[in-house]
């Protein structure tokens, strides 16, 4: 057996036999197949959706969606965070706004972002790039403060000052921990952008999800379900891919 | 203040620092000359202030009293490179990039200061390591890339805390050997901190002992082993006197250390 399978089978095994035992308990009348039908069907449905191009239509939108959102928080939330991590000043006076601001469900910023801006698209993004904000400027907050006083101490004594200390120790001092609020953004981008799709949008997967259960087409349902794990282990692998790509030099867990 | 050939002159230093609601006085009037090329080893118990007196020469600490001087006699070049006891190398650099650092934030051209770091990693046996990082390098290594930073930049006096200490003993040994080679072939002025006596008796051309806290110069010893000098100096009969002096002496300040931090008077402070 191959070294691979035999360390990593069991990530293997187990979504398949999920996946079988579902199967099984659909075609047995375990489980009501009208309510969950079995996987191939939902795989056979999901080809057809595929082909018509409804998917990928509403993948697009929440895509571009998401793209949107991921980027405004990214350039605020990294700004707010390095300037937070480097300023004490800075991070005492936001503090207190982040720890009152932060925890609030992400889509009941809708109503108060759709007085602002008109509602649709901008109101969408708005929303959806609230909560990856804060979780990337908190992320990339600590991870300022986490570096290592005796390295800053130590390049500072081989004359790195200023812009140059923060270019040269803090700036990339904090770059691992800027990649996991990324990916924490991420993630939660995905997730709030079908909340809110949810509850305001025609289009995107969120509300091709919703209308499919409203009018109980269940195969529907599911293709966009899956469609949407799919897509968030797909953004969240790439950014780690990304990482390990771009920060050779951060040991990983298991070499501590 | 006399005209002398030192090359570092520090005169009645003193340094506290802010503690939970009350001052820690951490050296109180320390006073040292160190002559052109001296290896120069400072031992004493901890909390003796040590580091903070190497920190002080550095520039990394402003005195509260006193004053440290260091005869700089080449434009362009720093009064002070320091060996850091952790290694403290940044992370995300390459160990060339490392080496390079101080250079770098000196406006140096990278050619110049690619050839300068290249031939540093070469003295302390590291030129095949160039493009590793740091987390792939071992305890030792990354010592070694320590003392190649310090020394591209081209430093007056080379400061070292106790850089072998977090080494097994294997390994300190022999880059206590590497040291006395780098030091005779460079002629570096140097400060090295140390808590091992054996360590200051072996690189040391003298040894200067602190006091526990408030960290104070207790003796200054002369360490008149000769040079060259071997780890085979361990089994001549005067550096198991000078050991034995020394050792009694710190062995004392140890002691009161100790008492201190119990809070005082300890039953030590009755059995001594």
């Amino acid at each position: 057996m191959p070294r691979w399978l035999t360390d990593h089978g069991i990530a293997v095994v187990s979504p398949v036999l999920l996946v079988a035992g579902w199967e099984w308990a659909s075609a047995t009348g375990v489980l009501r197949e009208a309510l969950f039908p079995r996987p191939t069907t939902v795989a056979r449905h999901l080809g057809q959706l595929v082909t018509d191009g409804t998917l990928e239509r509403h993948t697009a939108t929440t895509l571009v969606r998401i793209a949107w959102a991921f980027a405004v928080s990214a350039v605020l939330g990294v700004a707010t965070g390095l300037a937070m991590g480097s300023w004490r000043r800075l991070r005492e006076a936001l503090d207190p706004v982040f720890a009152v601001v932060y925890p609030i469900p992400s889509v009941l910023f809708l109503p108060l972002v759709s007085f602002l801006v008109p509602a649709g698209e901008v109101a969408v993004v708005i929303t959806t790039a609230v909560t990856s904000f804060f979780l990337v400027a908190l992320t990339t907050m600590h991870g300022v403060r986490q570096i290592d006083p005796l390295v800053v101490e130590a390049a500072t004594h081989y004359g790195a000052r200023g812009w140059r200390l923060f270019t040269a120790v803090l700036l990339p001092g904090a770059l691992p921990s800027v990649f996991t609020g990324l990916r924490l953004g991420l993630g939660y981008a995905l997730i709030v952008v079908i909340a809110v799709e949810i509850v305001a949008a025609g289009r995107g997967l969120g509300a091709f999800l919703w209308l499919s259960w409203q009018v109980l087409k269940v195969e529907d349902m599911y293709a966009a379900f899956l469609v949407v794990a799919v897509l968030g282990a797909a953004l969240s692998y790439g950014l780690a891919a990304l990482r390990a790509r771009l920060l050779p030099w951060v040991q990983d867990v298991a070499e501590r | 203040m006399e005209t002398s050939p030192s090359k570092v002159v520090v005169r009645d230093v003193g340094v506290t620092f802010p503690g939970h609601g009350r001052t820690v006085v951490a050296l109180d009037g320390i006073s040292l000359d160190v002559a052109p090329g001296e290896f120069l080893c400072v031992v004493g118990p901890s909390g003796s202030g040590k580091s903070t007196l190497l920190r002080v020469v550095a520039g990394l600490v402003r005195p509260d009293r006193g004053q440290v001087r260091i005869a700089a006699d080449r434009p362009g070049t720093p009064a002070t490179a320091m060996v850091f006891q952790e290694h403290a190398l940044l992370p995300w650099r390459t160990v060339l990039d490392n080496v390079t650092f101080g250079l770098e934030n000196r406006g140096v051209g990278r050619a110049e200061r690619e050839a300068r770091a290249r031939e540093m990693l070469a003295m302390v046996g590291l030129t095949r390591f160039a493009r590793l990082y740091p987390h792939q390098l071992s305890g030792g290594m990354k010592q070694r890339v320590g003392i190649a930073r310090a020394l591209a930049n081209d430093p007056e006096v080379l400061l070292m805390d106790e850089p072998l200490a977090s080494l097994d003993a294997q390994t300190r040994t022999i880059m206590q050997e590497e040291l006395l080679r780098i030091w005779a072939t460079l002629g570096k002025t140097v400060v090295y901190v140390t808590h091992s006596l054996e360590e200051a008796l072996l690189l040391g051309d003298r040894i200067v002992l602190l006091t526990a806290r408030p960290g104070r110069v207790s003796q200054v010893f002369p360490v008149e082993l000769g040079r060259p000098r071997g780890l085979e100096v361990r089994g001549s009969p005067a550096y198991g006197v000078l050991l034995e002096k020394i050792w009694s002496e710190l062995r004392e300040e140890v002691l009161r250390a100790m008492d201190e931090d119990r809070g005082g008077a300890g039953p030590r402070a009755a059995s001594t």
